[in-house]
């Protein structure tokens, strides 16, 4: 397996509240990770801090091995031009789309590669196009996002990302915001994706999708990874206490299959 | 009421008038540019959260909103020149009054808009590798402005208004021309009267403009 992404020793505090203690995870090419844990656990932090939306307060990210930043006497130093690189490097999508409202849906898709990839015309018209028709909504070409559902607009945030070509994908709750019956199209947008081999990591609730999804589980309680392996093994047979009651809360109430032919 | 309305005066001094005009649009234009890029300076720097930038930004908003723009200029024209080494004319007196405080205003107009803009917007700019300025200039001040221009209107309608406080310090701006007129021919009532529709002509289109403009950027959401 090729490492893409470690994170050694990772610790974020905002102010006097430590939300991350030391997280340690190494990320396998083409590797789909779920994060799960309860709120405020620190999962959606340590997304951020990978793509370096939030500043790690120590410790140290590799990208294919290579460390960001540069260590000093008082700590790892940032430079700012070398963070927006990673970022381009690395696609997020985040819980409330934050598409572009005053840009179409193909201006959206464009953007980066156009003003951050500085790409020919033509080339950000191409990638634009691949990737609307890749999330199914290139016929909404020239729709802006207000004239777009929740689930059409988080599959354009996700066309967005992916018209960067990154190297690595971050999800961060991007069904939460959505009604019940347009999760599904997300759902199985990410699935595509993951079934190409994008690297992903994916911060959810929807358990069902973390089971048939996840190549690995990581549950995570207070800042530290408690509990991690396969969907069977964390979320089948979970060994932690708070595991289990974090499980238990999440399938208080469920259908028997449901018969849909 | 017996008054006899006689507008020849008026309009035998049509060429005073005219220039007088003309004089109220380019001190109402120059305080309008300066004000604004001043105000985007300004604004920015309130924006800013080092104290260094941000209480000088502030001193200077809460000055010149807080105080009338008639002291402003008479100040320009009669107190700054005693301290100032440099001669200072009714014209730059004027325009230092009424750019100053349109830069005030317009500082809290260009903050006000960009802070309107959501946290979600700048990150979404970020997650793709945009650097700072790009977020700003791609992402936040497209919308940021949108939302400011009503705004910004109404300032230039104020502005326009202001303009006539010129004439205390006897730059030749329309009313400045009217006193005149009005005191040579004793015409008060006509002398007046034309000039403030003269104001009407100019200003009542500029605001039913930016009403219409307010109801489209509504409906548009």
């Amino acid at each position: 397996m090729t490492e893409i992404l470690r994170l050694r020793n990772l610790h974020k505090s905002f102010g006097p509240l430590e939300v991350l203690k030391g997280i340690d995870l190494a990320v396998a090419q083409g590797e789909v990770i779920v994060l799960i844990g309860a709120s405020g656990s620190g999962k959606s932090t340590l997304l951020r801090c990978i793509n370096f939306m939030e500043i790690p307060t120590s410790g140290r990210v590799f990208l294919h091995g290579t460390p960001v930043g540069r260590q000093t006497s008082s700590g790892v130093s940032y430079v700012e031009r070398e963070l927006t690189q990673i970022r381009a490097r690395i696609g997020m999508v985040f819980q409330h789309f934050n598409l572009f409202p005053h840009m179409t849906a193909l201006q959206n898709v464009m953007e980066g590669p156009r003003t951050v990839l500085k790409c020919s015309p033509d080339e950000c018209r191409n990638r634009a196009d691949n990737q609307l028709r890749k999330v199914g909504l290139e016929w909404k070409a020239d729709a802006y996002p207000s004239q777009l559902s929740g689930g059409q607009q988080q599959r354009v945030a996700i066309a967005r990302a992916l018209a960067m070509e990154p190297e690595i994908m971050l999800f961060d709750e991007v069904t939460s915001a959505l009604d019940p019956e347009l999760v599904g199209e997300v759902l199985i947008t990410m699935k595509e994706l993951a079934d190409e081999g994008m690297t992903m990591l994916i911060v959810t609730h929807e358990l069902g999708f973390a089971y048939s999804v996840a190549d690995r589980v990581l549950f995570l309680a207070d800042g530290n990874v408690l509990e991690q392996g396969s969907p069977p093994e964390v979320l089948t047979y979970p060994k932690e206490e708070a595991t289990k009651n974090f499980l238990r809360g999440h399938s208080s109430f469920r259908l028997p299959e449901p018969q849909l032919d | 009421m017996g008054y006899q309305f006689d507008f020849s005066a008026v309009i035998g001094n049509w060429k005073l008038l005219l220039i007088g005009l003309q004089n109220s649009i380019i001190l109402g234009a120059t305080c309008l540019v300066l004000g604004l890029s001043l105000g985007l300076i300004v604004g920015g720097m309130r924006y800013m959260r080092a104290p260094i930038v941000n209480w000088p930004a502030t001193a200077f908003v809460e000055v010149f909103r807080n105080t009338p723009v008639l002291v402003q200029i008479m100040w320009f024209f009669f107190a700054f020149p005693i301290i100032s080494p440099v001669e200072i004319n009714a014209f730059t007196a004027a325009s230092l009054g009424l750019t100053l405080n349109t830069a005030a205003f317009s500082a809290e107009i260009f903050r006000a808009g960009i802070r309107s803009v959501e946290k979600g917007q700048w990150e979404a700019g970020k997650a793709i590798g945009m650097t700072y300025i790009q977020q700003l200039r791609r992402i936040v001040l497209p919308q940021a402005i949108r939302r400011m221009l009503p705004a910004f209107m109404n300032r230039a309608v104020e502005l326009m208004k202001m303009t006539s406080l010129a004439s205390v310090i006897a730059y030749g701006e329309l009313m400045h021309k009217a006193k005149q007129i009005s005191t040579l021919e004793f015409n008060p009532i006509e002398m007046y009267t034309v000039v403030a529709l003269i104001f009407f002509a100019l200003i009542f289109p500029l605001a039913l403009f930016v009403q219409r403009f307010e109801l489209k950027l509504k409906d548009s959401g």
